[in-house]
């Protein structure tokens, strides 16, 4: 057999690998092709110098000519890959320079270096655990060292399954989300992720949004907390958003509207447990003196706030002041269950339809905001003077 | 499936408009080998390579048939084509993989090609009619959710007529499956196709050099494997399913990681600045993507792929690093570059 022969030592030099080749047919076939076989072997040998022999049949290389071949189908198929692959090449750089050149190692070590501190896998939602275990360091010390977080009541957190957690809102940058998955991640027993909803105006805004994004954040969009929650995560949601974070000094640790209570239909809807959560703290880390709003819907943000460091420091007023924060995780609220407490008449037969009852949803939305409200209130008598413990702590 | 749910079975005849794009040469390849296809028509202004730069191959039931659907009076023609064919499942493919200057006659092929060929079916009524169409339909928009599923609104593009021609043809096709329901009506839209040997605007934006990336912004994005694609067309052929259904790869990855995984430069710019200075190249025709495809990499536009397991079975085998490596012409195994393949 040819093919077993080592090919240089058995074969003439011009189609020693005639037979080797696999895209070639069997050449010892029998009768007539076996005739018209072995002079595919040279022909085959021919076409593969018509890169160099530019007068060889020129129409060979037009897209979608075909020239009618003894090979076969075979070879017509292989050449429309062939002109297919050889179209897309990038044509800037000569393909037989770079066969010589050891530009392999280099391009390697490129991409090796592109893809520092990234990851090629990431959640359906753009969470890359690599960006995450690389700006862990930072809300390490933000959590310990910077805000003293004192978290309670953790234990209130399933350790498998899915639960929504509803917390205030409140200074210029959503330090409080990062700080509430950050407990759950370092003091929860079964290090859970939590994916903290991000309003649009934060999640638009430059580097900071795919920031947030690359850590687990997600944008606020019903479809993707329902998504989530499919999918047993634990959903973070700020109902107050945009009005939550624009709320001046004076009216702080006071809860703003809970938006139009989707929170609450999204309970219903998915099954999920409503875990109320109380930050405090973060009013004091950017006191919000005043905001001016002129001048911010030309750069695409609702207001530019004004605390005491934030316009006259540039933007390393932006950094937060270090104030002491409690962050207290509430009982799980079963809102099925209170929906069926309050619809005991009529509309008890049918409860997956609670989430449209429009007034019932809102009642439930403000009965979960009183309660954040009243753990608001105890976790602020414990820290009894307003103004200078809110910093030493 | 039982005999009985099949339709005819080794009776089919299928026509393909668009028959020399990437996925209709894969859909040729793979029909002239079912057994169930007796007869199919590749109707495209050239010949595909699958009928050997001819009207037919001895031996093969893929015939060429010359159409070109910016002619005004192509829907007659086709038409007849059908009726004496006695076509049973008609697949509209012929839409551009890339946007083009020159925006009319893109027009005349993509929005009003439609029209002809919704014309012809209309009196001819094939069993089955499937539309291949793009996930770029629904548009990146700020307030798109992570996965768009199949009933979201079709968006398109502010001032992109690449992407808004293929939005008018699907609600055309829309109003044609409500008024005929005896027809099997089938909308494929994939994502962004990537592999070693199609060309499209993704492709050859990804092929070059460098890449545009508007600073600090980094959208998730999404791809599809030529060969899931292709087989994802094939399904959608032989089976019932109807509606719209996005095809799509498996998993997502931020825009920046693509291109660090591709070995791409990135070249962070303001997108006011970056939409100048495409304006401009697009103008002088320097770059194969108008300025309108910024959006792209500044919002997320991904879609959700249930559906189509659910209703077509269809699942994509290759995750989308696996696209990424084919694409470069990287084995799977060590990660070595096959450098005969490799685009740097």
């Amino acid at each position: 057999m040819p093919d077993d022969e080592d090919p240089i030592i058995g074969d003439g030099e011009e189609d020693w690998f005639g037979d080797a080749d696999p895209r070639v047919p069997d050449a010892s076939g029998a009768g007539g092709a076996g005739g018209a076989g072995g002079g595919s072997v040279r022909r085959w040998a021919g076409n593969e110098l018509r890169f160099v022999d530019p007068d060889r049949e020129p129409d060979l290389d037009l897209p979608g000519s075909y020239v009618p071949s003894a090979l076969g189908e075979s070879e017509a198929a292989l050449r429309e890959l062939e002109r297919r692959l050889e179209s897309n090449r990038t044509p800037a750089f000569p393909i037989d320079l770079r066969k010589r050149l050891p530009l392999e190692a280099v391009w390697r070590r490129w991409r090796a270096l592109a893809m520092l501190g990234r990851s090629d896998v990431v959640d359906d939602f753009g969470r890359d655990p690599r960006a995450t275990a690389r700006w862990e360091w930072l809300f390490e010390f933000l959590y310990t060292r910077w805000f003293r977080v004192q978290a309670t009541g953790i234990e209130n957190i399933p350790m498998r399954g899915r639960a929504l957690l509803v917390a205030n809102h409140a200074g210029t940058l959503p330090y409080d989300s990062a700080m509430v998955m950050h407990a759950v991640r370092r003091d929860h027993p079964a290090r859970r992720d939590v994916r903290p909803l991000v309003e649009d105006t934060v999640f638009h805004l430059p580097w900071l949004g795919p920031m947030m994004n690359r850590i687990g954040g997600v944008r606020a969009d019903p479809a993707n907390a329902e998504r989530l929650l499919e999918k047993d995560e634990l959903v973070a949601v700020f109902p107050e958003g945009e009005k939550g974070m624009g709320k001046l000094w004076k009216d702080r640790y006071r809860l703003q509207r809970f938006g139009r209570g989707g929170f609450v239909k999204l309970a219903l809807r998915t099954h999920s447990p409503i875990i109320p959560v109380a930050v405090v703290g973060a009013e004091e880390a950017a006191p919000m003196l005043g905001k001016v709003t002129w001048f911010a819907k030309n750069i695409g943000i609702p207001w530019i706030p004004v605390t005491p460091t934030f316009p006259w420091l540039g933007p390393a007023g932006l950094l937060p002041l270090p104030s002491k924060w409690y962050v207290q995780f509430g009982e799980p609220i079963d809102v099925a269950a209170m929906a069926g407490r309050r619809t005991s008449g009529d509309a008890a037969d049918k409860p997956s339809a609670a989430y449209d009852d429009r007034l019932l949803v809102n009642q439930l939305a403000d009965q979960i905001r009183n309660q954040i409200q009243k753990m608001i209130e105890g976790l602020l008598e414990k820290r009894r003077s307003p103004i200078l413990p809110a910093y030493l702590g | 499936m039982p005999g009985a749910t099949t339709p005819s079975v080794g009776g089919r005849v299928v026509a393909v408009t668009g028959a020399c794009t990437y996925l209709g040469g894969e859909l040729l390849r793979a029909l002239e080998e079912d057994p169930r296809y007796t007869r199919v028509l590749a109707l495209d202004v050239r010949p595909p390579a699958q009928t050997g730069g001819g009207p037919t191959r001895p031996g093969s039931k893929i015939e060429f048939v010359k159409l070109d659907l910016t002619q005004p009076t192509v829907d007659g023609e086709l038409a007849t084509l059908l009726a004496h064919a006695k076509v049973d499942t008609f697949v509209h493919g012929a839409f551009l993989s890339h946007p083009t200057h020159a925006a009319e006659w893109a027009h005349e092929l993509e929005d009003v090609g439609t029209m002809h060929v919704l014309n012809a079916c209309a009196g001819v009524e094939p069993r089955r009619f499937v539309m291949v169409s793009s996930t770029l339909v629904y548009g990146a928009h700020p307030k798109n959710p992570n996965f768009l599923t199949e009933d979201a609104e079709l968006r398109g593009h502010r001032d992109s007529r690449f992407v808004n021609d293929k939005v008018r043809a699907e609600r055309q096709v829309q109003r044609f499956a409500n008024e005929h329901p005896n027809v099997e009506v089938c909308v494929l839209r994939f994502a962004p196709i990537l592999g070693p040997t199609v060309s499209n605007m993704y492709t050859r934006f990804l092929r070059r050099v460098a890449a545009p990336v508007m600073m600090g912004h980094d959208p998730l994005m999404q791809f599809v494997h030529e060969q899931d694609a292709a087989f994802a067309l094939v399904e959608a052929v032989g089976s019932h399913a109807t509606g719209p259904l996005n095809i799509v790869g498996k998993g997502v990855l931020p825009y920046t990681t693509v291109l660090a995984m591709l070995g791409r430069v990135p070249l962070p710019m303001p997108h006011f600045i970056a939409r100048q200075l495409t304006n401009m190249l697009w103008a002088t025709q320097i770059v194969g993507s108008p300025p309108s495809f910024l959006d792209f990499l500044l919002y997320l536009c991904v879609a959700d792929g249930s559906r189509a397991r659910q209703v077509l079975g269809f699942t994509p085998r290759l995750s989308i690093k696996r696209t990424i490596h084919d694409f470069l012409g990287i084995a799977p195994e060590d990660g070595a570059t096959d450098i005969a393949r490799a685009s740097l």
